[in-house]
């Protein structure tokens, strides 16, 4: 699905180029569910930015279903990205003003689908991370449970073959957390790619594959039986 | 420390929310600047004539006609002869005095100048309290040869030392004598409707000649003011008027009494500047309505600055949401807080205050230039206590709203972080208050393009004549020129630059009015109809280049002068020759204008021999020619042939005017060195007509721009904190797929919707005041057009609002989104 060939970004302030992934290489398959894990600084989360399209390398190749977006610019991106790509956040990320109905919407708003086949899909997908019944509540009315299964619903509900997911159960309890980590195998085995930037070792485990990585390298790749 | 603490926390805040304090100072500055120049401009109009000592005892008499088919025309002098009735018939009458301006001449050492000089009673000075320099005021009326001047004439012709005692000859027309100056006053303030330089008595024998300035009980030549005792009523004297009309004035033929056709009112000094009439007074009145729009205005302005500080402190509170839950956290009381916020607004507004003061003093000469005054801020007077009052309760009111939003947070919910800890009732109100300082903002642009659409419409009116190239010479009412009358005018006309030249008593755009009273013979012996009488000379028509409707112009060769008195009581023939225009065809019912000519006009003389008839023969019909201001009603007119008076002559010219006026010059004062030349030209005394509305006009479109620059400028902030607010939001529609222009069109539809809604209050308000203030003018722009004004303005909101929007949209919606997601 995509393969990241040599690999590196750099930040470059007035003095200082600070080397934030450093020639790497990687290679993930259609359904393969990927967790990158490693210290804070380790670069895994700009890695993660690169992979959703949202940032761009300084060089390297990066192919996505074969095809180099290593050059392209922000708008080539964004097409790809809302076609392809859904993202949860640590910090879950809904936008206050709009309820949970809303929320989900955004995600297919942008897509140029009739306002009817909008409302079934984010129905459907909302039974399917049981949060039908608060629908009409705003995100302050939910707990972060509930709030991440929102995000999740909203990655999900354009049939995006990709769920990119940057420490989810960060601000979760073990409870929910293990509630979000079950829902995402579930994706997973219904055929979503998922990769996952995780501290967490257990929540590691949910992954067929782990990443390490250090100071912008992969040090090492484990594979799960 | 607490104090200090505030101070180091309140000077930190406005230092480093750079944009917030710059918008909120810039707004409030520009919208306290605005309002103390309104303010200065109020103060002045509503301070005329207030001076006087004994003010408030002070009253001018206004005698007002009720002509048939003509509406009522009120002036703000009456007849001279009142003058000895009123004391004679109410004993809380103290003094009373006539005041009439005339132009003479002021002769020393060979040398005319040309002065206004004031023709009063000896009541004149105990009315009014004049400053006096040197000499003395007492008894100096009662001796006819007496002169006044104020310092300005005194130092004009007497540089080298007292004019006290020195000796002038002026030429006033009737007569031609020498004065000896026997005080000297300071100049009169500006704001007074007396316009007084230098004050002569009247004489009344002198003045028999010219029986209308102080002899008539039906010309109004002077204005006549008195005093009453103090504790008096008005009332009772205005009540009194009618009874006292009846018993002096002249009886009429027809047995009406006077008192059904003729008022007299009295109104306080005070109140002339701004609501007396304007007929006939001498300087350029004020007006209520200007002084109240301009005051609503100065208020809005104040109150759309408060707003933008209002929103952007309200607006800007969950970014300080942090500091305000540490300072209860370390114990700080709502109170605490509550001053805190209070004291950093009002060090706002003292430093927009002082921002506003420079802009002030920066914008007065030109404010001064605008509106035609010499305004001027006290800083010694309590002016700068009012004025740092002002801006402390605009800081106090601006800033407790947003201190009692502030205070109010709960500190355990703020720090838990992740909650946006606005409430919606605050985003509600602050968009309430955009949509009122946007329906504000429209109403005013409307009401300015309403106001100037008016002005443009007066001014380009078509008057009926061609205004362009016509020279105006004045001056030629005095006796040295009128007679070379004739020789001026063959003279002017062998002048290459004169395509026609006439002479006439009154020139486009100058304020007096000559009314005669004629009938048809049909009409009854005791009616008639009120025309307004224009004398003019031959070639008038062509030269104004009015046309026919039907018969001819007057020809020199056709015998069309008119009968005098004594020739009809001799039996030598009463016919004359008439010109009318077309309203008084109309009025008379003279049928089309080829049937009006060959009709007849009967005008009644009378004379020591008693009442004759003058026959006049209507040979030509003109348009309605809009000769004086459009402000009034087109009269029935009537244009006389008057070949050997005039008070102008009126060249037709082409090429270079100053050539046109030096040659025009050079003929005058080889014929008449007496008299100072004097002109105009035609164009720019009916522009003069709109001066006071030009100025007032510029000065409203220049503050209605302030306000809509301040609307905007809370807007552009508004939008910044906004969008910054929003940036979590806008990354997570990015990530969504959402693409630049889908996140511009977000945020400017959000501040669009206000500006609509403002639009759709704005609109059928300004309608609706707009439509009545039309109403006043006589010629007036078409209500559609308000509607097309409307548009234009609510476009041009959007435009601006837009345009304001849109930059910061552009900037946010650019940025990356993960920095919006990353740092949470």
């Amino acid at each position: 699905m995509l393969k990241l060939q040599d690999l590196t970004k750099a930040y470059r302030t007035d003095e200082v180029e600070t080397v934030a992934l450093n020639n790497v290489n990687i290679e993930i398959e259609h359904g393969e569910f990927v967790a990158i894990m490693g210290p804070s600084g380790c670069g895994k989360s700009t890695l993660l930015n690169i992979v959703g399209m949202l940032d761009t390398p300084t060089s390297g190749h990066y192919f996505f279903n074969g095809e180099d977006v290593a050059g392209y610019s922000e708008a080539q991106l964004g097409v790809i990205r809302k076609q392809h790509i859904g993202f949860i956040f640590q910090s879950f990320n809904l936008i206050d003003e709009l309820s949970v109905f809303e929320n989900i919407e955004l995600a297919l708003l942008y897509h140029d689908i009739p306002a009817s086949e909008r409302k079934e899909r984010v129905a459907a997908v909302m039974d399917k991370v049981g949060i039908a019944h608060r629908a009409k509540h705003m995100p302050s009315q939910l707990s972060g449970g509930q709030q991440q299964r929102v995000a999740v619903a909203r990655a999900v509900v354009g049939n995006q073959s990709m769920i990119l997911a940057d420490e989810p159960t960060g601000n979760l309890d073990t409870a929910h957390g293990q509630e979000v980590m079950e829902m995402l195998q579930k994706l997973n085995e219904e055929g979503t790619t998922i990769v996952m930037v995780t501290h967490s070792p257990s929540h590691a485990d949910y992954a067929r594959r782990t990443i390490n990585l250090l100071d912008g390298h992969v040090v090492t790749e484990s594979m799960r039986a | 420390m607490i104090l200090k603490n505030y101070t180091v926390s309140a000077w930190r805040n406005i230092y480093n929310h750079k944009l917030f304090s710059a918008i909120n100072i810039l707004g409030l500055a520009i919208g306290l600047a605005a309002c103390m120049l309104i303010a200065l401009f109020v103060r002045d109009e509503v301070s005329y004539d207030r001076f006087w000592d004994n003010a408030d005892n002070i009253y001018r008499m206004h005698q007002t006609f009720l002509p048939t088919g003509r509406p009522p025309m009120v002036f703000s002098v009456a007849a001279g002869k009142i003058y000895h009735a009123l004391e004679q018939d109410f004993p809380q009458v103290v003094e009373a005095s006539r005041e009439a301006n005339k132009r003479a001449t002021f002769i020393m050492d060979n040398q005319y100048f040309e002065e206004q000089i004031s023709l009063v009673d000896p009541g004149f000075f105990q009315i009014f309290d004049f400053n006096v320099l040197e000499g003395s005021l007492e008894n100096t009326l009662e001796d006819q040869s007496s002169l006044v001047l104020n310092k300005t004439l005194a130092d004009k012709y007497f540089p080298d030392g007292s004019a006290l005692g020195q000796s002038i000859t002026i030429n006033a027309d009737v007569y031609e004598r020498e004065f000896v100056v026997r005080a000297i006053i300071e100049d009169m303030p500006e704001n007074s409707q007396l316009a007084a330089s230098a004050i002569v008595s009247i004489v009344e024998e002198e003045w028999k000649v010219q029986s209308w300035m102080f002899d008539q009980w039906f010309s109004v030549n002077a204005h006549l003011y008195f005093s009453l005792t103090p504790g008096s009523d008005i009332t009772d004297i205005n009540d009194q008027m009618p009874a006292f009309i009846d018993r002096h004035f002249p009886e009429q033929d027809n047995g009406d009494r006077v008192s059904s056709f003729i008022l007299l009112n009295s109104q306080n000094i005070e109140d002339l500047h701004l609501l007396g009439p304007s007929n006939g007074e001498y300087k350029p009145m004020g007006s209520m309505a200007t002084v109240i729009t301009f005051s609503a205005v100065a208020i809005l302005i104040l109150v759309i600055a408060s707003i933008n500080f209002m929103n952007l402190s309200t607006a800007r509170a969950s970014q300080r949401a942090k500091e305000v839950s540490l300072r209860k956290v370390m114990g700080a009381s709502r109170k605490n807080l509550v001053v805190q916020f209070i004291g950093e607004s009002i060090i706002i507004t003292l430093v927009a205050l002082f921002v506003s003061v420079v802009i002030v003093e920066m914008a007065l000469p030109i404010y001064n230039q605008t509106i035609g005054k010499q305004l001027a801020f006290n800083y010694a007077s309590t002016d700068v206590l009012i004025i740092i009052g002002l801006a402390v309760s605009v800081g106090v009111l601006g800033g407790i709203y947003p201190a009692l939003i502030l205070s109010g947070f709960r500190p355990a919910e703020v720090l838990k972080a992740n909650q946006s800890s606005e409430t919606g009732a605050s985003a509600k109100l602050r968009a309430a208050l955009v949509i009122f300082q946007f329906a504000v903002s429209i109403t005013l642009f409307v009401s300015t393009a309403v106001v100037y659409g008016q002005m443009l419409y007066a001014k380009n009116k078509d008057l009926g004549f061609n205004k362009e190239n016509l020279l105006v010479i004045n001056n030629l009412f005095r006796d040295a020129a009128s007679e070379k009358l004739s020789l001026l005018v063959e003279e002017y006309k062998r002048l290459p630059q004169a395509i026609s030249v006439t002479w006439s008593n009154d020139a486009p755009g100058r304020p007096t009015e000559n009314n005669t009273g004629m009938r048809t013979p049909e009409m009854p012996e005791t009616e008639s109809l009120l025309m307004g009488n224009r004398g003019i000379g031959y070639d008038y028509f062509e030269t104004y280049q009015i046309p026919l409707l039907a018969g001819r112009y007057y020809d020199i060769n056709m015998n069309d002068e008119r009968a005098t008195y004594e020739s009809i009581v001799a039996g030598e023939g009463h016919s004359s020759a008439l010109i009318i225009n077309e309203t008084a065809l109309n009025r008379f019912a003279l049928g089309t204008p080829q049937e009006a000519v060959g009709k007849l006009l009967y005008r009644p003389l009378s004379g020591d021999e008693g009442e004759v008839i003058r026959e006049h023969t209507i040979i030509g019909v003109i348009p309605d020619v809009y000769l004086d201001t459009l402000k009034k009603e087109m009269r029935p007119e009537i244009f006389e042939l008057r070949p050997e008076f005039a008070q102008y002559i009126t060249i037709r010219f082409t090429g270079d005017p100053a050539a046109m006026v030096s040659a025009a010059q050079a003929i005058w004062e080889q014929e008449v060195p007496s008299i100072p030349f004097g002109y105009d030209h035609a164009i720019d005394q009916l522009a003069e007509q709109y001066a006071t509305e030009q100025g007032e006009m510029t000065m409203f479109a220049a503050f209605s721009g302030l306000a809509i620059f301040i609307a905007c400028l809370g807007l552009y902030g508004l939008a910044s904190f906004t969008a910054e607010r929003r940036t979590k939001e806008i990354g997570v529609r990015k990530v969504m797929g959402a693409t630049v222009y889908d996140i511009v069109k977000l945020l400017v539809w959000q501040f669009s919707k206000p500006v609509i809604i403002a639009n759709l209050i704005a609109w059928p308000v300004s309608f609706y005041a707009m439509s009545i203030w039309l109403e006043s003018f006589v010629y007036r722009i078409e209500d559609v057009l308000i509607f097309s004004f409307c548009a234009i303005a609510g476009i041009a909101a959007l435009l601006i609002a837009w345009a304001t929007v849109a930059g910061n949209s552009m900037r946010v919606a650019k940025a990356n989104p993960i920095k919006a997601l990353r740092y949470e």
